[in-house]
C-alpha cells in the first residue's frame, strides 16, 4: 500500500522507528507531523522521560545480580519510554553487538553494556565501536579478555571485521585478523560490577595492563605502526565499507529490504560527513521518499519483542511488565541472550509453526478477561467506550482495525469481524456480556497482517 | 540481524499446491475435523482417505534424526587420537586422561563421559566416521554451518539437504508431521521449497488455544481459520507485503492443522525408559513419540549448542558430551523397547572441529574436520574413513579425509532409496554405512 496520508506515514514511522502507538500518542505524534515526529524521535534527549527513567533505576541495584530483574529492567524502559527510538536503535545495537548472558554470566556486566548501548546508540558510530571494544561483557564474550601479547586470541578480531564492521571476507585478510589481535591486546576485566562512576568513555571493570599489551609493528589493510585498539577501531572505522554495512543494517531495519546503491551511498555520505554519525544516517533514512514508498510498506515480520512491545504499548499493559520475557521467549526471542555473536535471524525466521503458536496464543492471553482493575490484559469495552466506538458493531470493528493495523484490511476480513460482534443483530452489552468483544481484539490482533511491521 | 536474500515473492505460493496440501493434511490421519473446518479446509470436496502406506510407509521403516552439535565440537576430545604422541604434545592443558577413555581400537578412543555410546557402540549400533569436512574450509560458523546445512557451496543456497530431500519424496498424501523441528526456529537444513516442516518445543504446549468459553472459544478458533484462509487464497495480498502475508497466513493455518493432527496421534505413546532430565534428552523423548506415533514421522531434527569452546574448554564440553551420549543411549532403549531401533538413524553433526594446538585460554580457536556420528539398529558399527594426520597439517588444521557429502549421499541412498544426486546437486562417493 503506497502511503498517501500523514496518518498513515506517522503510523508506520511509529511502527518501525517506535513500538507502535496508543490513541493518546499517536494523537500527540499527529499534531506534530511527519518532519515533527522524525525530529523528536531523533533528538530523546529534549523529552522528558524521568518516569521510565526513574522505575529503571529502582530495578538497578538487583538488576547488578539477578538475571530476571535484569530482564525487567529494559523491558520496564521498553514499555515505559517517551523515546521510543532510542530503545528501538538499543534494541539494534543489541542485535547487532549479540552477547548471552550465558556466556557472559554476570547480569551486571550485561546491565553496564546495555547502558553503553544506549548511551552511544544515536552518537558516533567510531565511539559506539570504541567503547564496545572495551566493554566487559564483550570481552568476556569474544574472549578478548584472554588475548595477551604472548598468547594472541583472535575471536573478537574476527567478529570485529566480519560482523561489526565490514563483512564477511570483505577487505581483509586471515593476516589482517592476526595483526589485529595483536593490536588488541593488553586489556583486562577486573571488577565483577560497574562502579557508579562508570560512565560511556570510561567504563568499568576493565584495566589496560602494558606487560600483556603486544607493542611491536603490525600491519593492518598494508598500514604499519605500533598500533592499539583505538588504532583499530580508527581504521576499521574509516573505510567505506563499514559505512555501508551499518547503513544497509538500518535501510533494511527502519524501511525497505533490498536498498538501492544510491540509497547506500546516501547513508554512507552522512557518515563521512557528520564524523561517523548514527543520528544523521538515521535522519537521511527516517526523512526519504523510500521509507514511505510502497516497497517500505509492512514487508517486514515483528520479531517477538516487537510484538509484544508494541501490544503492551497500545493498550497500556503495564500491569503485564514482569511477563514480557516469558512471552518474548517461547516466541523465539529472549533479550541479552541472542542465538549466537551474529544476533537473530530475522524475517521469515521468526515464523514457524511453534512461534506462530506461541504468538496467537500470547495474544489470547491479553485479550482473557481479566480481574477488573487490573492491566495485565484488554478490556475491550471499556476501551471502545473511551474512545466513543460502542454504537454500531462496525465502528467498534472499524476502530479495532485502525488501532491496530491502521485500517489496511480487506472487505472479507472487516465482515468476518463484524459479524463475530453480531453484525446487523450487534449490542454492545450483549457483545461485552458474551465474550465477543474481547473475541474481535483476539482476531484483530493475531490475524497475519498485524504480525507485520 | 540477517534476513534471508530470499523474499517469499520470488517463490509464490501456488494456489493449486496449496489447497492440495490443505486437503492431503486433514486426509493424513484418522482424525475427522469438525464441520466447519471441513468447510474451511475441503473446498474440493475429495473424500478424506486413510494414509497411503505405498508413499511415506517407506520412510516409516527408515526414519532419520540429524542431531546438529552447533559451536564447532572439538573431535580430537571427542574421538580422541590417544595412540599418538602428537594429540599430547598439541595440548598439554587439556589433554584427556587415556588410562580414562573409552577404546574404540585403531588408537582411538571416545572421551570418557561418553559411556552410553561406548554402550552403543558395544552393542553394535554406532558408527564414527573419522576426519569429515570439506574442501577450502570456512572458519566462520555461520558460513560453515551454512554450507553444512546447504550442502552446497553457494553463498545464495536457501534450501537445505534435509529439505530437499524431503521435496524429492513428497506426494499428495504426505503428512504435516513427516518431517519435525524439535525445537524454537527452523534450521537452514529443513528448508524447502515445498514442504511444510512444524517446530514443535513441547508437546502439551502445541495447542491454539482461545479463551472466551466453549461457544465463544469455538468462534474464535473458526474465525481464526477464516482469517488466516482468506488472506492466503488472496492473490492480491500474495504479491503485496513482500510476499510476507500470504507466508503468515500458510504457516498458521498449517501450525493450527498440524496441532490437530499431533494430539489427535501422539496420545498413546509410553516409555519404560527412564530419559535423563536434559532439555536435550526431552528432544530426543519427543522425537521418539513423534516416531511411534501414527503421523510417518520420516525425519526429525534436533539441535544442541555451546560447542565454541575458546577458553576453559573441558569442564565445558565433557558436560555436553555427556548430555549427548546420555540422551542418545535412552533414546535407542526406548527405541529398542518399541521394537523400532533398527529403524532409526541418528546422524550427529557440527560444523567444524578445533585446531589441532589448544590456546592459552586452555581451550581451542576454530579449525576444520572432525567426527560424525552415525547411530542406530542397521548400522555398520565401528570406525568408517581415515583419521586425518597430526603432523601434516594445513596452517595448523587437520586435513578432511571424508567430504560431509559423501555421507548425506550414503544415508539417502541407503535408507531413502533415491539418487543422492537429486538432493545434492552433485555425485559424491558412498560409504557402507549399512549392514
Amino acid at each position: 500500500m503506497a502511503m498517501t496520508t500523514d496518518r498513515q506515514r506517522i503510523q508506520h514511522l511509529l511502527r518501525r522507528a517506535g513500538f507502535g502507538y496508543s490513541p493518546e500518542e499517536l494523537r500527540e505524534y499527529l499534531a506534530l507531523g511527519v518532519e515533527g515526529t522524525v525530529d523528536r524521535l531523533l533528538n530523546p534527549e529534549r523529552v522528558d522521560d524521568s518516569a521510565s527513567e526513574n522505575a529503571a533505576l529502582a530495578l538497578r541495584e538487583k538488576a547488578l545480580q539477578d538475571r530476571q530483574v535484569l530482564l525487567a529492567t529494559w523491558h520496564t524502559r521498553l514499555v515505559l519510554t517517551k523515546r521510543p527510538l532510542l530503545e528501538k536503535m538499543t534494541l539494534f545495537w543489541h542485535d547487532h553487538f549479540a552477547n548471552s548472558i550465558r556466556k557472559v554470566n554476570a547480569p551486571a556486566f550485561m546491565l553496564q553494556q546495555n547502558e553503553t548501548l544506549r548511551a552511544g546508540a544515536l552518537g558516533k558510530f567510531r565511539d559506539l565501536l570504541q567503547a564496545i571494544t572495551r566493554d566487559p561483557a564483550m570481552m568476556v564474550f569474544l574472549d578478548n579478555r584472554d588475548n595477551v601479547a604472548k598468547a594472541p586470541n583472535e575471536n573478537y578480531a574476527r567478529e570485529l571485521f566480519e560482523l561489526f564492521t565490514l563483512g564477511q571476507g570483505v577487505l581483509y585478510t586471515e593476516k589482517d585478523i592476526k595483526e589485529s589481535a595483536r593490536a588488541l591486546t593488553g586489556w583486562r576485566v577486573t571488577a565483577e560490577k560497574p562502579t557508579p562512576d562508570a560512565t560511556f568513555n570510561v567504563p568499568t571493570g576493565v584495566v589496560f595492563t602494558p606487560r600483556n599489551f603486544d607493542n611491536g609493528t603490525k600491519t593492518i589493510f598494508g598500514q604499519s605502526g605500533r598500533f592499539g585498539d583505538e588504532d583499530v577501531v580508527r581504521m576499521v572505522t574509516a573505510r567505506k565499507e563499514c559505512a555501508e554495512l551499518i547503513g544497509r543494517k538500518m535501510w533494511q531495519f527502519f524501511a525497505v529490504k533490498n536498498p538501492s546503491a544510491d540509497m547506500l551511498r546516501r547513508t554512507t555520505d552522512a557518515y563521512f560527513a557528520n564524523d561517523t554519525s548514527i543520528r544523521e544516517m538515521l535522519r537521511v533514512i527516517l526523512l526519504s521518499p523510500e521509507m514511505y514508498s510502497e516497497e517500505a510498506y509492512r514487508w517486514r515480520i515483528s520479531s517477538p519483542v516487537e510484538h509484544v512491545i508494541q501490544t503492551v504499548r497500545t493498550f497500556g499493559l503495564t500491569d503485564r511488565i514482569q511477563r514480557v520475557g516469558r512471552d518474548t521467549q517461547v516466541q523465539g526471542q529472549a533479550l541479552f541472550d541472542p542465538p549466537s555473536v551474529a544476533g537473530w535471524d530475522w524475517g521469515e525466521a521468526w515464523i514457524n509453526s511453534n512461534t506462530a503458536l506461541y504468538r496467537a496464543n500470547f495474544v489470547n492471553d491479553v485479550t482473557r478477561r481479566g480481574k477488573p482493575g487490573t492491566t495485565a490484559t484488554v478490556d475491550v469495552a471499556a476501551l471502545l467506550q473511551a474512545n466513543n466506538a460502542t454504537r454500531t458493531a462496525e465502528q467498534a470493528v472499524d476502530f479495532a482495525l485502525d488501532l491496530v493495523v491502521g485500517g489496511d484490511v480487506d472487505a472479507a476480513t472487516r465482515s468476518t469481524l463484524i459479524e463475530h460482534i453480531g453484525g446487523s443483530h450487534y449490542d454492545f452489552a450483549q457483545a461485552a456480556r458474551s465474550g465477543q468483544l474481547q473475541g474481535l481484539l483476539y482476531l484483530v490482533l493475531s490475524m497475519p497482517l498485524a504480525q507485520l511491521v | 540481524m540477517a534476513f534471508e536474500d530470499d523474499s517469499f515473492l520470488t517463490r509464490p505460493v501456488d494456489r493449486r499446491t496449496f489447497i492440495k496440501r490443505g486437503v492431503a493434511f486433514v486426509g493424513a490421519t484418522a482424525f475427522t475435523p469438525p464441520a466447519y473446518l471441513r468447510a474451511v479446509f475441503d473446498e474440493d470436496s475429495r473424500p478424506l482417505s486413510a494414509p497411503s502406506v505405498a508413499n511415506f510407509a517407506a520412510s516409516k521403516k527408515h526414519v532419520m534424526v540429524v542431531l546438529q552439535l552447533a559451536g564447532g565440537n572439538d573431535g580430537l576430545n571427542t574421538v580422541i587420537p590417544v595412540g599418538d604422541r602428537a594429540y599430547f604434545d598439541a595440548r598439554p592443558a587439556i589433554a584427556q586422561n587415556p588410562e580414562a577413555s573409552l577404546p574404540l581400537g585403531q588408537g582411538l578412543a571416545l572421551n570418557p563421559v561418553m559411556t552410553g555410546m561406548k554402550a552403543l557402540y558395544d552393542r553394535g549400533q554406532l558408527g564414527v566416521v573419522l576426519g569429515v569436512g570439506y574442501p577450502n574450509p570456512n572458519r566462520s560458523h555461520f558460513r560453515s554451518m551454512d554450507i553444512w546445512h546447504s550442502a552446497s557451496m553457494d553463498e545464495q543456497a536457501d534450501t537445505g539437504w534435509v529439505g530437499r530431500l524431503l521435496d524429492a519424496t513428497k506426494n499428495e498424501q504426505s503428512s504435516l508431521w513427516r518431517a519435525a523441528n524439535i525445537g524454537q526456529s527452523l534450521p537452514l537444513s529443513l528448508e524447502s521449497n515445498e514442504s511444510f516442516v512444524p517446530s514443535v518445543g513441547s508437546v502439551p504446549e502445541y495447542v491454539l488455544q482461545t479463551d472466551g468459553g466453549p461457544q465463544e472459544g469455538a468462534r474464535r478458533t473458526q474465525n481464526f481459520v477464516q482469517l488466516h484462509r482468506a488472506q492466503a487464497d488472496n492473490l492480491a495480498t500474495q504479491a503485496a507485503y513482500g510476499g510476507q502475508l500470504a507466508f503468515l497466513s500458510r504457516t498458521g493455518l498449517e501450525a493450527y492443522q498440524s496441532t490437530v493432527d499431533l494430539h489427535a496421534a501422539v496420545g498413546a505413546y509410553t516409555t519404560s525408559v527412564t530419559y535423563p532430565t536434559t532439555p536435550l534428552a526431552n528432544a530426543f523423548k519427543t522425537a521418539a513419540q513423534l516416531i511411534t506415533s501414527n503421523l510417518s514421522t520420516g525425519i526429525v531434527y534436533i539441535t544442541t549448542g555451546g560447542f565454541d569452546t575458546h577458553s576453559g574448554q573441558t569442564n565445558v564440553q565433557n558436560g555436553l558430551l555427556a548430555n549427548v551420549s546420555n540422551a542418545l543411549l535412552a533414546f535407542y532403549e526406548d527405541l529398542q523397547a518399541q521394537g523400532v531401533a533398527d529403524q532409526v538413524t541418528t546422524l550427529a553433526w557440527s560444523e567444524f572441529g578445533r585446531r589441532v594446538k589448544e590456546n592459552a585460554s586452555r581451550g581451542t580457536d576454530h579449525g576444520t574436520a572432525g567426527p560424525m556420528f552415525v547411530v542406530g539398529g542397521g548400522v555398520r558399527s565401528g570406525l568408517h574413513g581415515e583419521q586425518p594426520s597430526m603432523t601434516n597439517l594445513d596452517n595448523g588444521d587437520l586435513k578432511f579425509t571424508t567430504d560431509f557429502r559423501s555421507v548425506y549421499a550414503s544415508v539417502i541412498a541407503q535408507r531413502f532409496g533415491i539418487d543422492p544426486k537429486d538432493v545434492l546437486g552433485a555425485s559424491y562417493p558412498t560409504l557402507p554405512l549399512y549392514e
